[in-house]
């Protein structure tokens, strides 16, 4: 009965989908942002082929914006627009690699820590308590030089292991919560095994937050990533926002001139427009979930 | 007949919400007379608080008033004076003993600092006059006036915040006071006391007052006239004797068939089957036909008004306006 | 009792952090200090002088175990010895930590408490306007400035007000003319030198005192004795008053937490501007992998986190009545 219902109602959520997101301008403004950055990031090298985008150009050092290159180019004279584009697919990927791994962990040990209590629980939440008290990205910091790593996997896996504290403890409050409320009770009484009800019933019923949590943790490990490289504590790779930052800072000399102001804005916009695009369909993505915040609750 | 105290003319409140805007209080009209207290009654969700509400001229929000007059003697319309002079008139004037008085203090003041902060508010120069009042009030809502003076809200019970909350609805002296289920959260021993209190300010100083209950035998204790409401509407106000020996309106008295008798059979109790309807926009019919045991086909077609049936009760049903009923068959045809 | 127990715990923590540093620079594949004594190695240094010269950076013997080194570091550790610097030739960490702090802590406290005070403004200004235009704008206006990094605050801040226009100096704390020391000159240079920086920290942190200001402001309202207060006829000074104290409240465990984080300095802010606080004092070290210094400063700063926790948890009971026992 309950997974009967859960099910259907998950199917007049995907009906109801696309009139929620369309509903509102903001929301419209969001999902192009974030598919504009898909598209960067799955045809980029197809529009910029690295081998001839890439290539210096001492002629054209430091141009403002034309034709060819719309956001001018950079202390070598290449294209700013085709470093930001060749850029997104790098950043996104650790991102959502990161939130991935961050979402994973920290629901997993929120869950496991949540419904089996006792001495576990308290294990795992001495140790997440460690995780939350020491300051991130300091912490990073220290993990990344010692790894020096280029990989976007150790990347990915060091962002993950810094981050996922603060979720796994605010999931397993959720699930200490949720354990009491009468459907988990009605499960319980079908004879639902503990595995079962954390998975099926407790588990949809957080959807909403572990959802929002993903997107927020995406821009909290680009901000991270992108940090890591403009410090230049991970080694260099060539089309990253982070080291047109790095460079900018400390070997372009472009904070000594006028002229290079797109390539200094450039990647803080791309940062930030993707950051704006995520916060506009949060408000979209929370009404998906919770029903209640619907305006046209009617067609319910 | 008595001086009018406060009078209140086509007071209708709506809740703007997803289903259109919930008509809570619909056409109120009614007059307080000075030294008498009304007891208003109806099912929950009827518009009671609301109502009170709305005599302060503070709906909660989202609720809006949306017409009406409330006239107190002497003052002219509460709705049309000016922000600060409804400040300095509510609680000088009229204040109010709410219905969940344990969540209405602040929780990091100190109860003689709220006090204070009452006289600050109200320009009272002589602070120690008031926590005087105070203290000889707590005395007789037999409260442990040092104590409870100088606590926090957390650290008093609710039957005690609920008692402060009395105390401090009579601390400026107000002529009317609007009490809405004062005795709810008490147990019987402070209940009887608190409407002791009540019954005394009553008589001595000719309080003013409103009381609302679901409790009907505090109604007729207390209670001069009753007020009966219906989904938004009033439907009969009538001395109390009359409520509780033959009421007018079918509902009134399926409200007195509902309360058990100390007498006879418990069982001899009915419930009134069904629910009342939430209102929005504009009411073509009774409201009340549903679950009325004495439905006539006028009650389909329009909605009965207040209307005086004799020198001392009035009722909204089409019973006691045959006159009503002749004109909706003539307007048929 | 409780205070004694919390501190325990704190305590705990701390040497928590202590050991996962130790180990984690220690047995980690990229073991640095295995590392330079295998490099002095193959420059052919001797193993009996590699040795030493790994005793003078790190403080250790790379032959020791790992138990007898963990050992030492705690010793050192207990008395103030955090290590010698590898970058700024073998000067000990502690005095260079100190050194830098003032600029940090000077900066950062100005910029939490700017934030802090325009995050509870209009935080409170939107909840008081709730679901209007104003709440929609300025609530994503603040989600967007949430969590902004303050690289991209500082960069836009330095190359607009440097560079675009030069109104504001670039670089250091203070001009190269003036002498340092309480006198009119240097702090008025200090105090031009400081605008940008904090206006750059205070841009990338009131989003977030924001948006808690307003979910507590908004919860506060909703409370009945918001609406008794109105009824009772006090005045729109002493209903404030009571709105913004009991919003306050939940925030004040963030506020204290934040003045903890200061140790840490703002990383980017100094690093963007070159201001030689403890930020970029740990943006160096890392940059050059300069492991005393970052471990000292790492251990300082989590230190001070878990301390300024435990504050806030001591504190917590005087501000608010009914957690007093
Ligand atoms: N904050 C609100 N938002 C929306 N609708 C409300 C709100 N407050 C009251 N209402 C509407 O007003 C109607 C009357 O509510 P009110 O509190 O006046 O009832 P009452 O007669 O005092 O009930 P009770 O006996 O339970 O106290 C309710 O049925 C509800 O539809
Ligand atoms: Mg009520």
């Amino acid at each position: 009965m309950i997974l009967a219902a859960s099910t259907a109602s998950r199917q007049s959520r995907s009906s109801s989908l696309a009139r929620i997101f369309l509903s509102r301008p903001i929301r419209v403004i969001g999902l192009a942002i974030i598919a504009l950055y898909l598209f960067m990031a799955i045809f980029g090298p197809v529009i910029f082929p690295p081998s001839t985008a890439l290539v210096a150009n001492p002629a054209k050092v430091y141009q403002g914006p034309s034709w060819a290159d719309p956001l001018g180019t950079d202390f070598q004279g290449v294209s700013v627009l085709a470093e930001i584009v060749l850029g997104a697919r790098g950043v996104l990927m650790v991102g959502v690699g990161a939130a991935f791994f961050i979402v994973v962990v920290g629901v997993a040990v929120g869950l496991i820590a949540g419904f089996t209590g006792g001495i576990v629980d308290a294990i795992l939440m001495r140790i997440t308590d460690v995780f939350i008290a020491i300051p991130q990205f300091p912490l990073l910091l220290l993990v990344a030089t010692i790894l020096n790593a280029s990989s976007p996997g150790l990347i990915i896996l060091m962002l993950g292991l810094t981050t996922w504290g603060g979720l796994a403890r605010a999931i397993r409050s959720q699930v200490l919560s949720l354990r009491e409320r009468d459907f988990v009770e009605a499960a319980r009484g079908l004879g639902l095994g503990t595995g079962t009800i954390a998975l099926r019933v407790i588990l949809p019923n957080m959807l909403s937050y572990v959802a929002m949590n993903f997107l927020v943790s995406i821009t909290g490990a680009i901000y991270a990533e992108v940090g890591l490289l403009f410090l230049g504590v991970t080694p260099f790779t060539p089309d990253n926002w982070g080291v047109m930052l790095h460079e900018a800072d400390s070997v372009a000399g472009a904070l000594y001139t006028r002229k290079s102001v797109f390539y200094v804005i450039s990647p803080l916009m791309a940062i930030l427009l993707l950051q704006a695009g995520i916060i506009f369909i949060l408000g979209g993505l929370d009404e998906v979930f919770n029903p209640r915040l619907r305006k046209t609750g009617a067609t319910q | 007949m008595n001086e009018i105290a406060l009078s209140v003319r086509n007071l209708t409140i709506e809740f703007p919400s997803e289903s259109g805007r919930i008509r809570a209080v619909d056409q109120v009209n009614l007059n307080l007379e000075r030294g008498k207290i009304m007891g208003l009654i109806g099912e929950s969700g009827c518009g009671k608080s609301t109502v009170a509400f709305a005599l302060l001229n503070s709906v909660p929000s989202p609720g809006i008033i949306v017409e009406g007059t409330i006239e107190y003697t002497g003052y002219g319309n509460l709705l049309k004076m000016t922000p600060e002079e409804q400040r300095l008139f509510r609680w000088q004037h009229v204040s109010v003993v709410f219905q969940a008085s344990q969540n209405t203090l602040n929780p990091l003041k100190r109860i003689e600092d709220q006090i204070r902060e009452l006289a600050q508010a109200h320009r009272i120069r002589d602070v120690r006059v008031l926590l005087e009042r105070a203290r000889s009030l707590c005395e007789s809502l037999r409260l442990d006036t040092r104590r409870v003076l100088n606590s926090y809200p957390h650290q008093l019970s609710g039957g005690m915040k609920q008692r402060v909350g009395i105390m401090l609805a009579l601390l400026l002296q107000p002529e009317i006071v609007l009490f809405d289920e004062p005795t709810t959260a008490l147990d019987s021993l402070s209940q009887e006391s608190v409407l002791q209190i009540i019954r005394e300010i009553h008589q001595k100083d000719g309080l003013t007052g409103i009381f609302i209950t679901h409790d009907l035998g505090i109604v007729s204790e207390i209670a001069d006239t009753v007020a009966v409401m219906y989904a938004g509407r009033i439907v009969e106000i009538s001395p109390t004797a009359r409520v509780f020996s033959g009421p007018l309106h079918p509902y009134s008295q399926a409200l007195l068939d509902a309360l058990p008798r100390l007498t006879g059979d418990p069982r001899a109790a009915r419930g009134l089957p069904g629910s009342p309807p939430k209102v929005v926009g504009n009411v073509s019919a009774c409201l009340f036909r549903d679950r009325c045991p004495r439905r006539m086909p006028v009650c389909d077609l329009a909605a009965p008004e207040l209307k005086r049936v004799d020198e001392s009760s009035m009722a909204a049903c089409f019973l006691y306006s045959e006159s009503e009923e002749a004109n909706v068959h003539v307007k048929m045809h | 009792m409780r205070v004694v127990r919390r501190f325990g715990v704190s305590l705990l923590m701390i040497w928590m952090v202590m050991t996962i540093t130790f180990f984690m620079i220690r047995l980690m594949p990229g073991n640095p200090i295995m590392d330079a004594y295998l490099s002095l190695l193959q420059q052919g240094v001797p193993s009996q002088e590699a040795m030493a010269q790994i005793h003078v950076l790190y403080d250790v013997y790379p032959n020791q175990s790992v138990l007898t080194q963990y050992v030492l570091y705690v010793w050192h550790l207990l008395h103030g010895n955090f290590g010698t610097s590898i970058v700024y030739a073998g000067r000990p960490v502690l005095p260079l930590i100190l050194a830098s702090a003032p600029w940090t802590l000077m900066l950062v406290s100005i910029g939490i408490t700017i934030s802090f005070f325009i995050g509870l403004f209009l935080g409170v200004l939107i909840a008081l306007n709730r679901n209007t235009w104003f709440d929609n704008v300025m609530s994503q206006i603040a989600s967007i400035f949430h969590g902004i990094p303050n690289y991209v605050t500082g960069f836009i801040f330095l190359y607009f007000f440097t560079v675009m226009l030069p109104w504001f100096p670039f670089g250091n704390i203070y001009g190269n003319t003036v002498t340092p020391g309480l006198n009119f000159p240097f702090i008025a240079s200090v105090a031009y030198h400081s605008v940008l920086p904090i206006a750059a920290y205070v841009f990338g942190a009131f989003g977030t005192w924001t948006l808690s200001t307003k979910s507590a402001a908004v919860a506060v309202l909703g409370d009945d004795f918001i609406q008794a207060d109105k009824i009772r006829g006090l005045t729109p000074g002493q209903q404030l008053d009571h709105l913004i104290h009991n919003s306050v409240l939940p925030l004040f465990t963030g506020f204290v937490l934040s003045l903890g984080m200061m140790f840490g300095g703002a990383v980017f802010i100094e690093e963007t501007f070159t201001i030689p606080g403890l930020g970029y004092l740990i943006a160096q070290s890392t940059s050059q992998r300069d492991y005393p210094v970052m471990q000292g400063c790492f251990l300082l700063l989590s230190s001070a986190v878990i301390l300024a926790n435990f504050l806030a948890d001591m504190l917590y009971s005087r501000i608010d009545p009914r957690i007093r026992v």
